[in-house]
């Protein structure tokens, strides 16, 4: 995984279509709040199918939980945005299908020559884009539980929110 | 940026910063917005500032609004799950809950810069109150960016959903 790709370093601010189509930035996107950013292979693998099944168990939680989740690919913004809608994700894909981002963020997957996709990394950032926690999804197992993205937003949370410690009598 | 009331009236009122007729020929009067600070007028509601763009294109929109005196609970599963379908359904170029108070839900507004209201046959707020179909002239309405996701909360208890940051978080 690219060596910059680490807990305490910031993430580069890029922009990319989103599944609608209109150019997002990752600043943007994240608005001031924690954000799991989840790059993934494409929608034809069957790791990122079962890894999204996890993700979708944790929406649930993140829609009050004041947290966003992005996932990026280098599939086409009508590619993300369908199967985004098979899955029933509520959040945001980003289309890197001129793989410009894949080649500045160093995640080309160079074992896979025919679609050239993201390794699949997941990272937790905090709402400046510091990487809090990064995981080298290559192998499935490397991939984070929902339990660890729930202890990564609760450390977040805790520090970012003044009012975490609730004023009570 | 603050949150913007909206009201429809007969004419343009005084001190509107964006208003536009509705309906084809302007027969069902008008959609006026103000600042949120300014004095409140009778029957606004509380919609997502970034829905208002007095140098807006006309479109077609989904006017969902309450009965007179009837309301919802902003946290009523009915309005929760709305705001899930707007997350996962197609995408729209304008999209605000309304709100009046704290916690009260009195409808919503989903609109689309096309010359056919197709898009909003399946309006999820629909299900809530009553809407109209209604056309919506230029001067009043936006885009509002695709919200994130996956939130469904308001960030501040006041404030009208998707609007999307706490106010500590604005540039």
């Amino acid at each position: 995984m690219n060596a910059d790709l680490v807990p305490g370093r910031h993430l580069p601010d890029f922009r990319l279509p989103d599944h609608v189509g209109n150019q997002r930035s990752l600043s943007d996107l994240a608005g001031g709040d924690p954000m799991l950013l989840h790059f993934y292979r494409g929608w034809w693998c069957p790791k990122e199918q079962a890894y999204f099944r996890k993700l979708l168990q944790l929406q649930d939680e993140a829609e009050v939980a004041y947290t966003r989740f992005v996932s990026v690919s280098v599939d086409t913004p009508e590619e993300s945005a369908a199967f985004r809608a098979g899955l029933g994700a509520r959040w945001t894909f980003l289309s890197d299908h001129e793989r410009r981002c894949v080649h500045e963020l160093g995640l080309l997957e160079t074992t896979d020559r025919s679609h050239n996709p993201f390794v699949p990394t997941v990272l937790v950032l905090e709402p400046d884009l510091r990487i809090h926690a990064a995981f080298n999804g290559y192998w499935f197992w490397g991939r984070p539980t929902n339990e660890e993205l729930r202890q990564a937003f609760r450390t977040i949370t805790r520090s970012i929110r003044p009012d975490w410690e609730v004023p009570a009598r | 940026m603050s949150p913007c009331w909206v009201a429809r009236c007969s004419t343009r009122p005084r001190g509107a910063i964006a208003s536009a007729t509705l309906g084809d020929d302007g027969s069902d009067g008008m959609l006026a917005a103000w600042q949120a600070d300014d004095e409140r007028q009778p029957g606004a509601v509380k919609i997502d500032p970034r829905c208002i763009d007095a140098d807006g294109d006309a479109a077609w929109a989904s006017l969902v609004l309450a009965p007179r005196g009837t309301w919802l609970l902003f946290d009523d599963v009915a309005v929760s799950h709305a705001i899930r379908s707007v997350l996962a359904g197609p995408p729209v170029d304008v999209v605000s809950t309304f709100v009046t108070g704290d916690d009260r839900f009195v409808g919503a507004i989903t609109a689309v810069h096309d010359d056919e209201p197709t898009r909003l046959r399946d309006d999820p707020f629909a299900a809530i109150f009553p809407t109209c179909l209604v056309r919506v002239g230029p001067g009043l309405l936006g885009r509002t960016p695709t919200p994130v996701g996956p939130m469904t909360q308001r960030y501040g208890a006041a404030n009208p959903w998707p609007w999307d940051r706490f106010p500590e978080a604005r540039a």
